[in-house]
């Protein structure tokens, strides 16, 4: 059980780097504090 | 007007430039305080003795800007001096103007000189003159603004008297315009507004149409025909916009010939201020004095409630083991999650204390006097005064720095400006510094007073920013684009911060350091964590090969048990790749386990930390938990035996972070503002060269 629980870890952080660094964020303008690109 | 037995004298002039205390030396105790019909806004009249034969009824209108409007209290004084059936409706008016910002009172006395009235200039706070280093040629003003006009100290009771004889003698006052905006805006038009309206003189008939909404007292005849007016002409907004310019025009020729102000001669408090902030010697001085108290200050006070977040992660980690069911789900999150959060949350202190000084330095208006003091180096450098905002915004993030720089019109130094702002030392090299300044150099102090962390600190800020110009000039020089620029700057005045802004700014830049980069480090860990704790046939049979190669040395189990960690964390899927890149870093001083940390930081600089972190962790399965800057001073180099983090490595990794370009972020938002791959590109490159060279020839030196 706990297997299967460390691969969806994975597979989510996976998929949040993906989507942070791959694809392109609908906010425009002023950095947003919360999109983590600057930090 | 003539016939009036009581003149009606309206007090008109800008917010706080001192018109009621005029208002109160000119009425005394005859006043009376009532409501504008309708609502509830103040009324303020009163009755002055002007002379033997001639008394006066006079109205302290709202303060405002122009006649044109945006507030009620703005839109009274507009019907006030619009509304002639009104028995407010004033004989002259009086403009009161405050001798600091006459160019701004003048925009307000230039409208009401257009509609024609008996006016007269009134420039309180004369008395200041001397002392902030303000000369009026009072005979040229008269001249230009064919106007009376009276120096007065309203709080001194001074020049009173002067001006009620000259209102005794209003009736021969010059009523003709400063502006004459028809000739200068569209004399056709205005033609067209002339016939339209012969009633009025030019001027109402102007604010009639435009200000149309805020006239109350219209009659609906009046209204209808104003509405067809403007429906024909498309023309009126922006024709508006232009009268403000020419307005403007008009008021700057004026007081280049008749208004200067020398700082030097200036004697008051804001004054004397800004001429030793901004001197060109003490100014360096108080700024690099202040810069050394503020690092000395993020490691004097961060340090205690630093090393008790430590320990509680560590904890943490220790409860997660200890108290959750065994298995791998446990270990990611008590090897992995845990120590790379920790790795971030530690630095909180750190961060909020940098911006607390930030905030409060912008908070008293100082920031404006340094962005003038750098102005005349910045120069030199090929930038402007204005560069300095986004290279102080960098110590906080690159990324709103570069989006700040927008406001920099000459593109030249624009481009430059975007070019050098990641070298100044944003809040993501802070964590990395902190902890590799705190295992290489020694807590000791320098003469008694300096923290020696503290000014190695400070070094490295000033560094990076020494890296920025020295950039700068390189760039200034090879880019071939001619341009030409001003600066421009308002000094606020000088006050004491709010506690509530200040704080505001302090919880919103931590919170956005701790949460943006708080996911990344969060999924990074995960990922490093797994690659670390899995691998090919060495590292699942880790415990056999090991025993078997030891079992002639009949160790001790602890230390058995630490050799197979060892072999174990060499032969996961991270320890392979480390192992590729290795002869890459090996000039740099640096291990396999570093390298990882490096390239995991490749995304956001304070990776470094927790990918380090998340490393060292699972190396230490089954030990107690020791806290990050432990673990750190406890890796030792199994070849040599010495510590790894020692003073070459820690220097090397230092200049390392100082100029490399580990940003993706900051890439995709040059790309976006320079709208070319080149520059990202030349930054990546350039950047990442330099850092590496450097950081090759600081650990050939020191090791």
């Amino acid at each position: 059980m706990q297997d299967y629980l460390v691969y969806i870890a994975l597979g989510l952080a996976i998929a949040f780097l993906i989507k942070k660094y791959f694809f392109k964020s609908k906010k425009k303008g002023d950095c947003d504090p919360d999109c983590g690109s600057c930090h | 007007m003539q016939g009036n037995s009581v003149l009606n004298i309206a007090l008109v002039g800008n917010p706080n430039t001192g018109k009621t205390s005029l208002f109160n030396q000119l009425t005394g105790l005859n006043q009376k305080v009532g409501n504008y019909p309708g609502i509830t806004v103040d009324k303020k009249q009163g009755k002055c003795k002007i002379s033997e034969h001639l008394t006066a009824e006079i109205i302290d209108l709202p303060g405002t800007y122009s006649i044109n409007p945006t507030t009620l209290d703005e839109t009274i004084v507009l019907e006030t001096l619009l509304d002639d059936s009104n028995s407010s409706f004033p004989d002259l008016v009086i403009v009161v103007a405050e001798v600091e910002n006459l160019k701004r009172n003048l925009f307000l006395f230039s409208q009401i000189k257009d509609l024609k009235f008996p006016s007269i200039l009134v420039i309180n706070m004369s008395d200041q003159m001397a002392r902030k280093g303000i000369t009026i040629d009072i005979d040229a003003l008269k001249k230009e603004l064919k106007s009376e006009i009276i120096l007065i100290s309203a709080r001194k009771n001074l020049g009173i008297d002067a001006l009620k004889r000259e209102i005794e003698n209003y009736e021969n006052w010059n009523t003709e315009p400063i502006a004459n905006i028809s000739e200068k805006i569209d004399s056709v038009f205005f033609e067209t507004i002339k016939t339209t309206f012969p009633e009025f003189s030019l001027y109402k008939s102007w604010l009639l149409i435009t200000q149309q909404k805020n006239c109350n007292f219209l009659s609906s005849k009046l209204h209808h025909k104003i509405t067809e007016f403007n429906k024909d002409n498309e023309k009126v907004g922006k024709y508006q916009h232009k009268e403000t310019i020419y307005r403007y025009q008009i008021i700057n020729e004026i007081l280049k010939k008749t208004y200067s102000v020398d700082k030097n001669e200036a004697t008051d408090l804001r004054s004397r201020l800004d001429r030793i902030l901004t001197h060109k010697t003490y100014g360096y001085i108080i700024f690099f004095g202040i810069l050394m108290l503020i690092f000395q200050s993020i490691f004097e006070w961060a340090s205690l409630p630093m090393d008790l977040i430590d320990s509680l992660f560590a904890s943490l980690s220790e409860l997660a083991k200890t108290n959750l069911p065994k298995g791998t789900f446990t270990n990611l999150i008590a090897e992995g999650v845990i120590p790379g959060i920790g790795g971030i949350v530690i630095f909180i202190p750190q961060i909020a204390i940098l911006f607390l000084f930030i905030a409060t330095l912008e908070e008293t208006g100082y920031m404006s006097r340094v962005v003038f003091l750098m102005d005349k180096i910045m120069r030199k450098f090929g930038m402007s005064g204005k560069s300095i905002i986004p290279l102080i915004s960098g110590t906080a993030c690159a990324i709103p720095a570069i989006m700040a720089s927008r406001n920099i019109s000459d593109w030249k130094e624009r481009l430059i400006t975007i070019l050098v702002i990641p070298f100044t030392t944003c809040s993501a090299r802070l964590p990395v510094y902190a902890i590799l300044i705190a295992l290489i150099i020694p807590d000791e102090r320098v003469f008694g007073i300096f923290n020696l962390q503290g000014l190695t600190l400070m070094g490295l800020y000033l560094l990076g920013f020494a890296a920025a110009i020295s950039s700068a000039i390189l760039l200034h020089n090879v880019l071939k684009i001619k341009t030409k620029s001003l600066f421009v700057i308002e000094m606020p005045n000088y006050k004491l911060p709010s506690f509530k802004n200040v704080f505001y700014e302090v919880v919103e830049k931590t919170k956005a350091f701790i949460f943006g980069a708080g996911k990344i480090i969060l999924a990074l860990s995960i990922i490093l964590w797994f690659l670390a704790s899995n691998g090919s046939d060495n590292f699942k049979n880790a415990s056999e090969i090991v025993s078997t190669q030891e079992s002639a040395n009949n160790l001790p189990d602890e230390v058995l048990n630490k050799k197979i960690a060892s072999y174990r964390l060499e032969h996961s899927y991270i320890g392979n790749m480390g192992k590729v890149i290795e002869p890459v870093i090996k000039p740099m001083g640096y291990d396999w386990k570093i390298g990882i940390a490096l390239i995991s930081s490749f995304a956001a600089r304070e990776v470094f930390i927790g990918a380090l972190a998340t490393i060292y962790n699972v190396e230490s399965e089954g030990e107690n938990v020791a806290t990050i800057k432990e673990r750190m001073a406890a890796e030792v180099d199994p070849v040599t035996g010495e510590k790894r983090f020692n003073f070459a490595t820690g220097m090397s990794l230092l200049l390392f972070y100082a100029f490399a370009m580990q940003c993706i972020g900051t890439l995709a938002i040059v790309k976006r503002e320079t709208k070319s791959w080149k520059w990202p590109i030349l930054q990546l490159t350039g950047m990442g060269a330099l850092a590496y060279i450097v950081s090759v020839i600081t650990y050939s030196i020191l090791n």
